[in-house]
């Protein structure tokens, strides 16, 4: 049991890198992040129930462990929170070809966005959880994962670029 | 007669796959004559689509040590299947995809060997799904044949298998998956072989792995197969 739970675990690794990555837009912190969520998951193994969904109770935990470092940061009044930065590339979106600065473009629009809609989008979008799925994870009701979701669509589309327009 | 566009939350729900297939079926009539909607509806996909490939370096990626062990497995030896260097039977020399410019056929492609659907019971490609375990060396029509990794599925087993033709410079990957029929070769992909170098290795990039991916990760694959897992799999003839 243990040894199975820590083998799904461990392949679970590089989607909850993906995930704390599209969360805290960071890759070390993203990493700091899975590590911590990984020990707290061992340390409560006997509170998930075998049989649902790993992933979803990982993401979970990852999740909440990063609500929790940001509400700490912003009590000690470090970090930037980035709802409230101007957030700037400093002119390197501009020098990357085009496909790249999609992705980059992707980054800075996902970090851009408030913590409670970037969550919804990360699971939603990127893990491609369907939107009962996202609300169970989050603890939410489905009717706010979608208008989290409608709200983020607002501000990422256009900050995408290449809309067709018409329907902003 | 005015345009009646469709609400964004359900054009938003059609994009991200929420609706029953008779809602969606709906959804495609409707689109077929609001171009407007359309258009949002790519917007929607492409965002989507950007999202996921802007984060999705760590799935390529091998996992640090650090995280292996905090996941309480500080000697497991993670995805495997994912970052490797495939090797060439035939007189010892070793090829692998390469990451750039190598170009990616999605079946259908060229001469390849492999064909999507079922495989026939006893025909060498069969035997060796059956009983040839991964990493060892063989040869198909003359090609050389490897299978790369088995790895479990919801209710059964895939394994990667890998034709080298080197004479064509083509690559073959497939991946096939045991159900109650027997083997199924579920999708196909070949791609350029780039030159090798001097010592015949080159470190498997990105191609390979990025075409079966998204194939794997929506069976649910896990973990390849140790290989005394696999073992006793093929003793058992792949049966769950």
């Amino acid at each position: 049991m243990t040894d199975t739970f820590r083998r799904d675990l461990v392949a679970l690794i590089p989607k909850l890198r993906r995930f704390a990555w599209s969360l805290t837009g960071n890759r070390q912190e993203a990493d700091d992040l899975v590590q911590a969520a990984c020990e707290k998951a061992l340390r409560n193994e006997q509170q998930y129930r075998p049989g649902t969904r790993l992933d979803s109770w990982m993401f979970r935990i990852v999740q909440t462990a990063w609500i929790d470092d940001r509400r700490r940061a912003r009590t000690r009044g470090v970090g930037i929170d980035p709802e409230d930065a101007h957030l700037s590339d400093h002119g390197k979106a501009a020098s990357l070809p085009e496909a790249r600065l999609m992705l980059e473009r992707a980054r800075t629009a996902m970090a851009a966005l408030p913590e409670t809609q970037r969550a919804v989008m990360a699971l939603v979008a990127i893990e491609g959880l369907s939107y009962r799925e996202a609300a169970e994870t989050l603890d939410i009701p489905v009717g706010t994962v979608m208008s989290r979701l409608a709200r983020a669509r607002e501000a990422l589309l256009p900050a995408l670029g290449e809309t067709k327009g018409g329907r902003q | 007669m005015t345009r009646t566009m469709m609400d964004k939350e359900r054009l938003a729900a059609f994009a991200d796959g929420e609706l029953s297939p008779e809602d969606a079926a709906a959804v495609v009539m409707h689109l077929s004559d609001h171009p407007e909607d359309q258009a949002y509806v790519d917007d929607l996909m492409a965002a989507n689509a950007a999202l996921a490939q802007a984060f999705s370096a760590p799935l390529a990626e091998p996992v640090p040590t650090r995280l292996l062990a905090a996941a309480g497995m500080p000697g497991a030896n993670v995805i495997p299947f994912r970052r490797r260097v495939l090797r060439l039977g035939a007189g010892g020399l070793a090829l692998a995809a390469s990451v750039a410019a190598a170009a990616l056929l999605v079946w259908p492609g060229a001469d390849t060997r492999l064909v999507p659907g079922a495989v026939a019971g006893g025909s060498p490609l069969a035997q060796a799904l059956d009983s040839l375990p991964s990493g060892v060396p063989a040869t198909l029509e003359g090609r050389a044949l490897m299978i790369l990794a088995s790895l479990p599925v919801q209710d059964g087993f895939c394994r990667e298998v890998e034709i080298v033709d080197s004479s064509a410079s083509l690559l073959e990957m497939a991946l096939a998956c045991r159900g109650a029929g027997g083997w199924r070769v579920e999708v196909v992909l070949a791609e350029r072989l780039p030159e090798t170098t001097e010592n015949g290795y080159v470190p498997a990039g990105g191609v390979e792995t990025a075409g079966l991916t998204p194939f794997l990760d929506r069976l649910g694959a896990g973990l390849a197969l140790s290989p005394q897992d696999e073992q006793a799999a093929i003793a058992a003839g792949w049966k769950r």
